[in-house]
C-alpha cells in the first residue's frame, strides 16, 4: 500500500494538504477546505482509509484544518464515522484536532463532530 | 440581473456582480482576511459566512454562466458593508420560482431557533445530507449559527418561472 500525499497549491488554497503515511499510519490534513465538487477530493481519501484499516494497523489522524465549509464537514464526518467503527471493532485509532484560539467557533464544531460520530477527538489549541 | 439596490451599497467595503467561481471566492476571501482591519475573531466569522453565502450563489443560482475550461457556475452578486456596530454580508441571485417556498421555510425556521436548537438542526441536517450535494439548507443554518443574527431575506418576482433571492446577515463587532 502506498502513502497518499497531496501537496498544497498556492493558487488553490481551498484544497487542504494531505499526508497519509501507509508505513506509520500517521495521517494529516492541513489548511482550508472549500473546493467545488467536494466529494471528488474526499473520495480517494476515504478509499485510502478504508483500505488501510483492513490491515488492522494503528492509525493516528491529525486534523490541522483552519476552515472547512459545510460540504466538507459532511465528508469529514464520514471519515470520523469510519474511525469510530474501526475503534469499536478493536482497531487502534487516535484523532487530534489542532485549532486556532482566535477562532471563536472551532471548539463547538469539533464537539459537534464528536457528538455526531461518537469518535473521541483530542483538541489541541495553538 | 437586477442592479444592486442602494441600501446594500452604502458604506460598502466590497462588492461583486457576475459569475462566482471558487477561485474568485478564494481570492476575495483572502482580501477579507488580509485587508479589512478589525479583530481577528470578527474577521474569521465574516470569512466563514462569506464563503457559505457566496458558494450558495455559485452552486444554486438558476442563472449560470460558462467560465474557463467549460465550467458552469452560478451568477449573482454580493456586498460587504460596514457600520458602527457590525459588518453586513448580502448576496443576491436568481432562483426558480418553485424553490421560493422551500427557501422561505428554511429561513423562517432558522430565524425562530436559538443557538442550541440550531446546532441540533445542523447535526440532523448534516446526517441526512447527500455526499454529492449537501444542499443550501445546511449552509443557511451554519450562516445563522456563525453570525448569531437573523437571516434577513426577501424573494422578489422576476418572470413566470423565476424569482430573485436576496439574503443578508450581520457579524457584530463585539
Amino acid at each position: 500500500m502506498e502513502s497518499l500525499i497531496i501537496n498544497e497549491v498556492k493558487g488553490s488554497p481551498y484544497y487542504p494538504a494531505v499526508s497519509f503515511n501507509a508505513e506509520t499510519g500517521v495521517c494529516e490534513m492541513r489548511g482550508e477546505s472549500y473546493m467545488e465538487e467536494t466529494y471528488k477530493f474526499y473520495e480517494p481519501l476515504i478509499g485510502w482509509i478504508n483500505t488501510y484499516i483492513l490491515q488492522k494497523k494503528p492509525l493516528e489522524m491529525h486534523f490541522k484544518l483552519t476552515y472547512f465549509n459545510t460540504n466538507s464537514s459532511r465528508l469529514i464526518l464520514d471519515i470520523l464515522d469510519i474511525f469510530n467503527k474501526y475503534h469499536e471493532s478493536g482497531g487502534s485509532v487516535n484523532v487530534y484536532w489542532y485549532y486556532d484560539k482566535k477562532d471563536p467557533d472551532m471548539v463547538e464544531e469539533i464537539e459537534d463532530f464528536m457528538a455526531e460520530s461518537g469518535m473521541e477527538i483530542k483538541m489541541i489549541p495553538f | 440581473m437586477p442592479i444592486i439596490k442602494e441600501e446594500y451599497q452604502q458604506n460598502c467595503l466590497l462588492t461583486y456582480q457576475g459569475p462566482i467561481t471558487v477561485n474568485l471566492v478564494s481570492f476575495l476571501g483572502n482580501y477579507i482576511k488580509s485587508f479589512i482591519e478589525y479583530d481577528t475573531k470578527v474577521l474569521v466569522r465574516l470569512f466563514k459566512i462569506y464563503i457559505e453565502l457566496t458558494q450558495n450563489v455559485s452552486y444554486y443560482s438558476s442563472e449560470k454562466q460558462q467560465v474557463k475550461n467549460g465550467v458552469n457556475c452560478g451568477v449573482g452578486w454580493f456586498t460587504i458593508q460596514e457600520s458602527d456596530d457590525s459588518f453586513r454580508i448580502t448576496t443576491g441571485n436568481r432562483i426558480l420560482k418553485s424553490d421560493g417556498k422551500k427557501l422561505t421555510q428554511y429561513c423562517n425556521e432558522i430565524n425562530q431557533l436559538n443557538e442550541e436548537e440550531l446546532r441540533d438542526l445542523k447535526r440532523k441536517t448534516r446526517a441526512q445530507a447527500m455526499v454529492r450535494d449537501v444542499g443550501a439548507h445546511i449552509g443557511l443554518i451554519q450562516t445563522s449559527l456563525t453570525s448569531g443574527s437573523q437571516l434577513d431575506f426577501k424573494i422578489d418576482p422576476v418572470d413566470r418561472l423565476h424569482s430573485f433571492f436576496t439574503i443578508s446577515t450581520k457579524v457584530m463587532k463585539q
